[in-house]
């Protein structure tokens, strides 16, 4: 599928780099031409992501739309692209995220606007590559270079630490990475080849002490990114120091690369080590599960509360990949989606807040919903679907990993679900102090309600809560059968047959593999 | 050695004599035109440099031995003759501007820069151990002079004196080693003592080791390293441009040489070696860099590191190994050119900014120059789309192929560590204020050798085979 004589992916791909030479022709004094060009080309990037949703085959588990070139040949690296329904999501997640992160960002940046608006399209760019890079190669530069634009966005823009925030996100995710470049070598030599798609057709090839350490490699490149307990210390300080649409996009999108990588590559390039390692995988899931709510409770700044509850959720979606049950991945993949749409709306609700007081302190509020009730809604529905209320989208993808989990394992379903018991207090506890109560600071006295290019840029994730919530189908038909095929080779115990909120634990004729069996 | 291959070898050798002839017609202009004839030296030099390369590009290609078997003029060494050209250019493109504003121009350095690039192209082609060990000297006595020369400032004769001492120490070192290999084989051919040489000989061994000890002291490899920071410190600035890129180039394709064809019955001992020497060399490098203040000395440990990585591919040679160490070179000259021209960038009275406080608000003084200097940055680091990040990759790949996992991890770490101090140069580049820091440099000179450079990394981190092509091609001439 081409647009323009430009193939779709390539296009995708590289439509925001375009914009970003474009932003760095328009003198940095015109602010107002440049916050508008880039917005422009955020929306275009939308857009163009919206119309691969046109020729694309929701019912084939292959990758589409691929493309292929020779990039360094004597290394047998290619420029190869293509996506299936589960970077498809993820790829209209990240535009639509960026979109409005750059949208939101329209008065919140006041300082060094045309670098600013630089970093944002390298980072989107950077993010796309990530999830449409079938070569191991392209995939990891993709992944190297979107941290470079993040270290600025929040070194630059970020809070009173963000010298310190931004070099821990560096160093952390880079060392995570360059092992896992390791673990990419190491899997040339045994395929001699980088093509994914080539790799998987061969089959499982390493014995399983080799697939165990490259296993670790990627498990530590992506666990970092996830970023599962214990690992997951650099996340506070880098969301607390980013700039709002930073850490919209650091939850939104950078989070879920880390799962997205597990899903691609660690489950289908190493089975034997998955299974292997599943009780590790499960017990760290399940720690950051509960760790990242209880730490959740005890926060003073809106902004640190969200990142820890971020910690918690994706904690869900590891044990929902872990469990290799169809159910569980996909509300895990769907989760992903989740999280990056009520996560991102939550850092933009505190952002909006922030931008009014320059304080994130829960302390320092209370009783605004009086005064801002068009903002207590939009945070009401934020809340309510972080926390998984049933209507809403957080209830469909927990609710598939729990099941998915319980059939595996009950413990393991009944400590998470402990998570999702925390994760209600939190956010209410934290909602309650901030919107209820009588508005007593005389500061808040003149807050003003949410402007209509704030609104707008709340509507398109409402909308989608809400979508989500109520008729889920769209969505998983586009990961069905890509899921079906990753756990065809990591869990063949389990009959492919099991589908969209299938069969209830009853059914034996679809149970899910015990661990047991697994092993 | 007869005349007609005395004269069928000087046809390969065109482009080394074209070089004794430019420094020559330097010292004459030097000599006799005094102040002014000093900045005509430079064209000259640089005007030479550039009709070797095209000569050495354009000219008859041999790939046989010449004079009797002791050069071998093969693409392997042309990719490094290239090498030591570019990283002259660059060195005395940066000097003019840093001889303007220091007020002092010492003309021997147009001298002595293209005899001793003679020298190191004589010493990559070598194929014989007295060539060798005369084009080495041919080429370590001016160094030793160009690191001292510049009289205005102390530091630099101490580093005159220093590397002088050392380096004379270590070439007697690397001597006594070839006596034992000679003394053991009767032969001074690297082909002809590969033949003779009996494998699971100590004697070999020790002359092998004293040889590399010898040539790991030039190459600034830990332990071996002392003199380097002192030495890059105390250097003219564009001098350490060519000092810390050149010579370690020229003693990389010696050792080279050595390994696959003299020693290649001792193979696992010089693996070992060098599997620890990069070890070594990457950590010590990396690790003292953390703790420097001032960019020059910063970055003189950051080329020790940068070594190191070269020697991963030394450790795991091999095919992709040759391939990837050409490419690294390449690389290693451009990005240390501009990481030393940074210095370059900010005008402290008549002296330039060293310490990393002066670059604080560089970004908004002068973007393009901060653009440059991220591209650096990200090269040196090892992050893509740059030339760096591909280095790295070509070499980490060379090593987890020969099974070094280990080894590639080692080089992946230290580019973590890296990171850590590259970007504090970054951070006062970028996030930093503008006010706090001396004014820049008003001369355009500088910045667009550093940004040419950088524009460089970022073309060869995309498109990788404008240089792998070329290199796959320049294999080792039999």
């Amino acid at each position: 599928m081409t647009i323009l004589g430009i193939p779709i992916l390539t296009g995708i791909a590289f439509l925001p780099l375009a914009g970003l030479v474009l932003v760095l022709l328009i003198p940095g004094r015109r602010a107002g031409a440049i916050k508008a060009a880039a917005n422009i080309i955020a929306g275009l990037e939308f857009l163009a992501t919206l119309a691969l949703l046109v020729k694309f085959d929701p019912g084939s588990a292959e990758m589409q739309f691929v493309e292929r070139a020779d990039w360094i040949r004597a290394f047998h690296v290619q420029y190869l692209l293509g996506i299936d329904g589960i970077s498809l999501l993820l790829v209209l997640l990240t535009s639509l995220l960026a979109f409005l992160a750059t949208l939101s960002s329209w008065r919140a940046i006041t300082g060094r606007v045309k670098e600013y608006y630089v970093f944002m399209l390298l980072l989107e760019a950077g993010m796309i590559g990530v999830f449409i890079s079938l070569d191991l190669v392209l995939f990891y530069v993709f992944w190297e270079v979107m941290l470079v634009p993040m270290y600025f966005l929040i070194g630059i823009w970020g809070g009173e630490r963000r010298l310190y925030a931004a070099i821990k996100f560096f160093l952390y995710t880079l060392f995570g990475s360059v092992v896992m470049l390791v673990g990419i070598l190491v899997l040339y030599f045994q395929y001699h080849t980088f093509d994914l798609m080539a790799m998987l057709q061969r089959g499982s090839v390493l014995p399983l002490a080799l697939q165990s350490w490259v296993f670790l490699a990627f498990f530590l490149g992506f666990a970092i990114k996830v970023p599962m307990f214990p690992f997951h210390t650099w996340l506070p300080d880098a969301h607390v120091e980013a700039p709002t649409a930073g850490s919209v996009l650091l939850a939104g999108v950078l989070l879920k690369m880390g799962t997205y990588g597990f899903v691609r590559f660690s489950l289908p390039l190493f089975p034997e080590a998955s299974r292997k390692f599943v009780p590790l995988l499960v017990a760290l899931a399940l720690i950051s599960i509960v760790y990242g709510a209880l730490v959740s409770l005890m926060q003073k700044d809106m902004k640190k509360l969200i990142a820890y509850s971020s910690v918690s959720h994706m904690g869900f979606v590891m044990l929902g990949i872990f469990t290799f049950s169809p159910m569980a991945v996909k509300g895990a993949v769907l989760q992903m989606i989740n999280h990056g749409i009520s996560t991102g709306a939550l850092f933009l609700i505190v952002g909006v807040l922030y931008e009014r007081r320059h304080t994130r302190l829960i302390s320092e509020f209370g009783g605004l919903s009086s005064r801002l009730p068009l903002y207590a809604a939009v945070f009401l529905i934020m809340t309510l679907s972080s926390i998984g209320l049933p209507g809403l989208n957080g209830f469909i993808g927990e609710f598939m990993i729990l099941m998915g989990a319980w059939n595996v394992n009950w413990v393991w379903a009944a400590v998470a679900a402990s998570g999702i018991i925390l994760g209600a207090a939190y956010m209410f506890w934290l909602y309650q102090r901030v919107m209820f109560g009588r508005l007593e600071n005389p500061a808040n006295q003149s807050l003003k309600d949410l402007s209509a290019r704030e609104l707008a840029t709340f509507l398109p994730l409402i909308v989608l809560v809400f979508w989500i919530g109520v008729f889920p189908k769209p969505f998983l038909h586009l990961i069905d059968k890509p899921v079906e095929k990753i756990i065809r080779i990591v869990n063949p115990a389990v009959a492919p047959k099991d589908t969209l909120i299938g069969p209830g634990p009853g059914d034996g004729s679809s149970r899910p593999a015990t661990p047991a069996e697994v092993r | 050695m007869d005349q007609a291959s005395v004269v069928s070898g000087l046809r390969s050798f065109v482009p080394e004599l074209s070089l004794l002839g430019t420094s020559a017609v330097s010292l004459l202009i030097h000599l006799f035109f005094r102040k002014r004839g000093r900045r005509w030296a430079g064209l000259v030099s640089l005007a030479g440099f550039l009709a070797a390369a095209a000569l050495l590009v354009l000219g008859p290609r041999s790939t046989g031995e010449i004079f009797s078997g002791s050069l071998s003029a093969d693409g392997f060494a042309l990719f490094f003759k290239l090498s030591f050209l570019l990283a002259g250019v660059l060195a005395v493109l940066l000097s003019f501007r840093f001889f303007d504003v220091e007020g002092s121009e010492p003309g021997e350095v147009y001298v002595l820069m293209p005899l001793a690039i003679a020298g190191m192209m004589a010493a990559v082609a070598s194929v014989d151990l007295v060539s060798t060990y005369v084009a080495f000297e041919l080429f370590a006595i001016p160094s030793y002079i160009l690191a001292g020369i510049f009289k205005k400032d102390p530091r630099s004769g101490e580093a005159g004196i220093k590397y002088f001492f050392l380096g004379t120490l270590s070439s007697g070192i690397m001597l006594l080693g070839m006596a034992l290999i000679f003394g053991l084989t009767g032969e001074t051919g690297y082909a002809a003592i590969s033949g003779s040489l009996a494998a699971g000989s100590r004697i070999a061994l020790a002359g092998m080791i004293l040889v590399f000890a010898g040539l790991f002291f030039k190459a600034a490899m830990v332990p071996f390293h002392m003199w380097a920071p002192d030495v890059y410190e105390g250097a003219p600035t564009p001098l350490v441009v060519f000092l810390s890129t050149a010579p370690k180039a020229a003693v990389f394709a010696i050792m080279v040489r050595l390994i696959a064809v003299v020693f290649n019955r001792y193979e696992v001992e010089w693996r070992l070696i060098f599997q620890v020497i990069a070890v070594l060399t990457m950590f010590w490098g990396n690790i003292a860099a953390l703790l420097q203040k001032s960019v020059k000395r910063l970055m003189a440990y950051s080329s020790i590191a940068q070594a190191g990585y070269i020697a991963i591919g030394l450790a795991a040679w091999g095919e992709p190994a040759r391939q990837a160490i050409l490419f690294y070179v390449f690389v290693y000259v451009i990005m240390n050119a501009a990481a030393f021209g940074m210095i370059l960038f900010i005008r402290k009275g008549d002296t330039f900014g060293e310490s990393i406080d002066d670059f604080r608000g560089l970004a908004r003084k002068s973007p393009l120059a901060a653009a440059s200097l991220l591209v650096v940055l990200l090269s040196l680091t090892g992050i893509p789309p740059t030339a760096g990040f591909m280095g790295k990759y070509f070499l980490f790949a060379a090593a987890v192929e020969k099974g070094m996992v280990l080894l590639a991890a080692a080089g992946a770490v230290n580019s973590v560590i890296s990171l850590f101090y590259y970007f504090r140069i970054g951070r006062a580049i970028f996030f930093e204020d503008a006010q706090a820091g001396p004014p820049l440099d008003r001369s355009l000179g500088p910045l667009l050798v550093v940004a040419a450079a950088a524009l460089a990394l970022l073309v060869l981190g995309i498109f990788p085979s404008l240089l792998g092509q070329p290199a796959a091609l320049s294999g080792l001439g039999r």
